[in-house]
């Protein structure tokens, strides 16, 4: 059981992982907490269904058609409305989570909820892991949320539109000065935070079905997370993600399935009571303030 | 041609809400010219360097560079067209090495359109450029994050950012501020071959004996105006400097 434990907790925490990804990118490039994030995730995930199910495109072309329409919809949401609103926090946050808001119910009022929502694993089957028997869509997903991690880091300190990236993160003014251009570079970071939205999408949904709820949830985790990691540190992120996902767990191995809900919401609470920059954040005047 | 200004400013004015930052104000700066900006604080001296680089807008005025009007364009666009500035708070990219900051620049469209792109791809050039401006070749400071440096090499980290862009206009806003006096002596040099090498550069100072040695000619502000325009010895001859400086005279 504890054997078991460790290993569904390990999958766990690289899932949570993989969904703030996407939502750390964005806010430690530009400074945009995405809350259409969650709205974004399911926007993939559906649209993906569309077009295996509708449109009757092969599982893969969809699968990628669906990546691009949501990194297309990230970009435009900065485009058109975040890039009026830039520097304005409580109008980003209400902008992107009324968008957030707007795409989920629409969803559910167009009928889009129920057992037929899901999507195809990439790979059938299951393997023995130790113990405990895994299957290989979640091992796919382990291996994803690795790969996708070293590819941000690398990314960010290895390409030249990467260190443009930190630049802005750094110093959007001297970013400016230097003659990087700062709305594209965080329209990009939009639509790649985007991207990593759907990726997960696609590579998660097939655990279960397609659920509008869900956008709720991964936004509430990405939140949870983030907050933990501290908002921007890839880092903090990862042992957050370990953290949270090995609670949660425990949780459901040891207490009952029920409570798992509570923990991203209650570990918030914690963190924001006791160091409100998170655990490795770089927000000190958070700090400063206590 | 070779005698037309590279910068015109002409007429500028900057209201924020009720208070004028800076009053029509009207200059210009030609290629190899060393311009100083001297004025009491508050007089307007960074609002004008921020008129001039985008960074905000003018309620009124124009400014035009190798004679295309440029007010309405943003901070990076006017980079490009070769507008750089140092800031009187340096502002480097902490958490880079000291070189790594050069190769932001170095890989922007201007230097790529001038020299052909590869230099954002060689570190040798941001180690060159270092050393240029004081980084030691040997001591390997060049290599340390920014966030370490003591604020004299931020201060030249700040001026290599700003010649990394190979820029044909430097605004360097109170950049000996916090610097020794060997520090300053040190550095007068490198801002004198950049006039050499034909770039134009407008100097804000409150370093005033300093600044006197190298500028060719020196505007003084007082309260968003220009008060006074010539060479040192004019300026601080004008009634109007001396009562900005001194306070006005009692009848």
């Amino acid at each position: 059981m504890f054997l078991s434990t460790i290993v569904l907790g390990f999958i766990n925490s690289i899932i949570l992982a993989l969904v703030a990804l996407g939502f750390n990118l964005t806010f430690g490039i530009s400074g945009v907490a995405n809350f259409a994030y969650g709205g974004l995730y399911v926007f993939a995930g559906l649209t993906a269904w569309i077009f295996i199910n509708i449109v009757k495109l092969p599982y893969i072309v969809s699968i990628l058609l669906s990546i691009a329409a949501t990194s297309l919809f990230g970009a435009l949401i900065y485009r058109f409305i975040l890039q009026r609103v830039r520097g304005i926090e409580l109008s980003e946050v209400i902008a992107t989570f009324g968008i957030g808001l707007a795409v989920l119910e629409l969803f559910r009022y167009l009928g889009f909820y129920g057992f037929e929502y899901t999507l195809p694993v990439m790979f059938e089957g299951s393997i023995n892991l130790f113990v405990v028997t895994v299957s290989i869509q979640r091992v796919m997903i382990v291996i994803i949320g690795i790969a996708l991690a070293g590819g941000i880091w690398f990314f960010t300190h290895h390409t030249k539109i990467g260190l443009a990236f930190r630049g802005i993160a750094q110093d959007e003014y001297t970013a400016l000065t230097l003659g990087i251009d700062s709305d594209f570079i965080a329209t990009l970071s939009v639509a790649f935070g985007s991207t990593i939205a759907a990726i997960s999408a696609v590579a998660i949904f097939p655990l279960g079905t397609i659920s509008i709820e869900q956008g709720y949830v991964v936004l509430i985790n990405a939140l949870a997370v983030s907050i933990v990691g501290g908002l921007g540190s890839t880092g903090g992120l990862i042992i957050a993600a370990f953290i949270i996902g090995y609670l949660q767990t425990f949780t459901s191995a040891y207490i009952d399935t029920q409570w798992v809900m509570f923990v991203p919401p209650l570990i918030i609470l914690a963190v924001l009571a006791l160091k409100p920059s998170g655990l490795f954040g770089k927000q000190k005047e958070l700090e400063e303030r206590v | 041609m070779h005698n037309s200004p590279l910068l015109r400013v002409n007429n500028i004015t900057k209201r924020f809400g009720g208070i004028t930052a800076v009053n029509e104000i009207t200059f210009e700066i030609k290629k190899g010219e060393l311009l100083g900006v001297i004025g009491p604080n508050g007089s307007g001296k960074t609002t004008l360097a921020n008129l001039i680089t985008g960074f905000v807008k003018p309620t009124s005025g124009t400014i035009t560079f190798h004679g295309k009007d440029i007010h309405s364009l943003p901070p990076h666009k006017r980079v490009l067209l070769g507008i750089a500035r140092t800031f009187q708070m340096v502002k480097p990219f902490y958490q880079l090495a000291a070189y790594k900051n050069l190769i932001i620049p170095l890989c922007s469209q201007r230097v790529k359109d001038m020299e052909g792109g590869k230099y954002g791809e060689r570190d040798d050039i941001a180690l060159d450029l270092l050393e240029e401006v004081g980084f030691e070749r040997d001591s390997r400071v060049a290599y340390k994050p920014a966030s370490i440096l003591p604020q004299g090499y931020l201060k030249r980290l700040e001026l290599a950012k700003a010649i990394a862009l190979f820029p044909d206009l430097i605004i360097l806003d109170e950049l000996f501020s916090g610097l020794s006096l060997a520090e300053v002596a040190s550095i007068i040099p490198i801002i004198e071959k950049l006039r050499v090498q034909g770039k134009a550069i407008i100097m804000i100072e409150h370093r005033l004996k300093e600044l006197f040695r190298i500028a060719d000619r020196i505007i003084v502000l007082n309260f968003g105006e220009k008060i006074a325009e010539g060479n040192a010895d004019e300026v601080m001859e004008s009634k109007a400097v001396k009562n900005a400086y001194l306070g006005a005279e009692t009848e």
